[in-house]
């Protein structure tokens, strides 16, 4: 396994200094339309190809980038050369595959297909593993999204709110 | 004041963990004037720790000490560390089970007689009958306070989940459905507050609905002035003098310094896994296999339960997660029956999981990823599951050795967990799924998949029970064949798995070796 030499880890110090007042989640929209961190927008090319990644592996059209980006985020500080390297590699792949980068590939199905092939990698799996946890482990997300209604003790439990109220009329 | 006990007074037991079989017996012993001093692993949680969060009481009270998974399963990948999903705290891993109840079947403790030899599997019966033990069904049902007959507390309401899967298993023919029993109060009991349906029971109940010995026997049993609890306090080793009796206890407290507890009797309930290794670790000149070992089979003939799981993605909102989280059993399929190609049975019983946990076990092998997982969660909420828990049958070659080189915290060789499944349980597992699916296809399911298996919480077997001293390795009494005054008091000295889940039976065993061994001290035996 091989690992660039010019990717050198970045301090957490230099994010907050790249997002003005530590605020990561302010953002302003570019690109898509989507709302975008500031770390995201001062590095748009690792950003880009992680939101892509991150996409493809748990693909929910209905949710923003930002609930993708923001737990992808700190790996871009603890594991930025498995990170750069990761997307570099997957970019070759791309090339020779497509004759485009990852993130430029228009059909899923292409995209899905290439992750497949490292799908056993650390790299792959890193990025899953933090995206599960992150994607599905955020309160945001739970009702509006999923309709999961989380902790239920601070309201006596479902007791009275539902927990035998369906009616199996579908049959 | 609490009680404490000094570490030379050797007329307590020591009690290992403080679960479901350790906690039971501390409070049934302190209740006969028995003093015991209970070492327990790990930490003592209050009711404000329990929180309603799937990952923050993972990473709280799972036992995530080395441990290896080993053996021909997917686990062994996708969950190398964590082969057993239980919990090291005060409580054990009451804090953490769904409260089902249910008793072993009559059947179920004389199989070999049954069914005979089977190639592969280490079969034997139990050497107690289900007629013995059936007086302390009834009191383990009442301490506990599980709904139904010996409580006559009302069963629970039909949650939604249940009603989904109930309304698909009416039309495939199932009778047998019922909403419990449950150790989870209907109306206020023992001292316990009713359930609110909160969900998150293998969180840890908030409102204490749920029986566990983290609040009612642990405490009990300090409050009455015979039982000394020592949390953080991991059982080392057991040493036994020139007659091999066993005399003391030597532990490591939290900051890692060695004591030595002396002791009158010893029980071991440290679950499946670190039961047998503590006797594994326990050699000596005079047992260099291990304390209580003879036969060869401690460690061995580790049952998890054959299981399963399937979800059906229904045409309307099902809100799997308000409620119980196993709001109902379905026992048809427990029966004996070798017509259907395998023997031993299987209950099938709903169960649900909030999306974090759904996320992360809808299938954590490497490929587990893409649209055809993100379409069942967003989906989440019309989403109704099914675990199936079946008989597992002994195999000798299933259990817990020492690892040869790795060690833990303590020094300690770390445990290797081996498990793989006899075809038995393959076939029986088949089975379930399939029926599982023509459930939910009965209800309507617009989309049904089954889902890989996670670490179970299930464990027995290890240290079982036999009549004749070579099969294995405790009593009818959970009483070691080897070592009179050692015994084993969870559920490692099952002789088999059951299609039902343990807790009720490790208690009810746990209530009859209470008796037997007051009885015993007062005969000046121990």
């Amino acid at each position: 396994m091989t690992h660039s030499s010019e990717a050198q880890p970045i301090s957490r110090r230099r994010f907050l200094s790249l997002s003005g007042q530590g605020a990561l989640l302010a953002g302003v929209a570019i690109g898509t339309g989507s709302l975008w961190p500031r770390w995201a927008q001062a590095e748009p090319d690792l950003a880009a190809g992680l939101l892509r990644m991150g996409r493809d592996i748990y693909p929910h059209d209905a949710i923003e980038d930002t609930h993708y980006l923001t737990p992808l985020e700190p790996l871009l500080e603890s594991r930025r050369a498995l990170i750069a390297d990761g997307l570099a590699d997957l970019d070759r792949r791309a090339h020779e595959a497509h004759g485009r980068r990852y993130a430029d590939i228009e059909q899923e199905a292409d995209r899905a297909a290439l992750l497949r092939e490292i799908e056993d990698g650390d790299f792959f799996q890193t990025v899953r593993g933090t995206l599960v946890v992150g994607l599905y482990d955020n309160p945001a997300l739970w009702e509006p999204h999923f309709g999961y209604e989380g902790a239920s003790w601070q309201q006596g439990g479902y007791l009275h709110r539902g927990f035998d109220d369906l009616t199996v009329d579908w049959l | 004041m609490a009680t404490r006990f000094d570490h030379d007074d050797d007329s307590v037991v020591v009690i290992i963990g403080s679960g479901a079989g350790g906690g039971t017996l501390a409070n049934a012993l302190a209740k006969k004037g028995i003093n015991s001093v209970v070492l327990e692993a790990g930490k003592r949680y209050q009711m404000n720790d329990i929180e309603n969060d799937e990952w923050e009481m993972f990473k709280k009270i799972s036992w995530l000490d080395e441990r290896i998974t080993a053996g021909p399963r997917q686990l062994t990948e996708t969950f190398p560390g964590l082969p057993a999903w239980i919990v090291k705290g005060v409580g054990g891993s009451t804090i953490h089970w769904a409260g089902v109840s249910l008793r072993f079947q009559p059947h179920e403790f004389k199989w070999h007689s049954e069914v005979g030899d089977i190639a592969g599997a280490n079969l034997l019966d139990w050497p107690i009958s289900y007629e013995e033990l059936e007086p302390y069904y009834v009191k383990a049902e009442r301490h506990m306070g599980v709904t139904g007959e010996s409580t006559g507390m009302p069963y629970h309401q039909w949650n939604n989940n249940f009603k989904v899967l109930a309304a698909g298993a009416e039309r495939v023919g199932y009778k047998q459905l019922r909403s419990g029993p449950m150790a989870i109060n209907t109306e206020a009991y023992d001292d316990r507050a009713r359930c609110m349906q909160a969900g998150f029971c293998m969180q840890g109940c908030r409102f204490g609905a749920k029986w566990s010995t983290m609040y009612t026997d642990i405490p009990r049993a300090e409050a009455s002035g015979y039982c000394e609890v020592r949390p953080r306090s991991m059982a080392l080793k057991i040493e036994h003098d020139d007659q091999g009796r066993a005399t003391a206890v030597v532990y490591a407290d939290g900051d890692g310094n060695q004591h030595r507890q002396r002791a009158r009797a010893v029980c071991v309930a440290g679950n499946s896994i670190e039961s047998p290794r503590l006797l594994l670790n326990s050699h000596s000149a005079m047992f260099p296999d291990g304390l209580a070992n003879s036969s060869g089979q401690v460690g061995r003939n580790y049952m998890t339960h054959a299981t399963s799981c399937i979800f059906g993605v229904m045409p309307k909102p099902v809100h799997m997660h308000r409620g119980t989280t196993f709001a109902g059993i379905i026992s048809d399929e427990a029966r004996l029956d070798p017509s259907r190609g395998f023997v031993g049975g299987y209950t099938l019983e709903v169960m649900s999981l909030g999306v974090p946990f759904f996320a992360k076990f809808m299938d954590p092998t490497n490929a587990g990823w893409g649209r055809e997982i993100t379409t069942a969660l967003d989906k989440y909420d019309h989403l109704s599951g099914v675990w199936i828990c079946g008989e597992d049958l002994p195999v000798e070659t299933n259990g817990i050795t020492l690892h040869d080189t790795k060690k833990d915290q303590h020094g300690l060789p770390v445990p290797v967990v081996y498990k793989g499944d006899h075809p038995n349980d393959e076939k029986l597992r088949r089975h379930g799924e399939q029926q599982a699916r023509r459930c939910y296809e009965a209800a309507g399911a617009e989309r049904i998949f089954k889902v890989p298996d996670f670490p179970t919480s299930h464990n027995v077997g290890t240290n079982r029970m036999s009549a004749k001293a070579q099969d294995g390795v405790v009593n009818q009494w959970g009483q070691t064949h080897d070592i009179d005054n050692l015994f084993i008091s969870d559920g490692s000295q099952f002789t088999s798995s059951g299609a039902e889940n343990p807790t009720l039976t490790i208690v009810a065993l746990a209530l009859r070796q209470a008796d037997h061994i007051a009885e015993r001290m007062q005969r000046q035996e121990l």
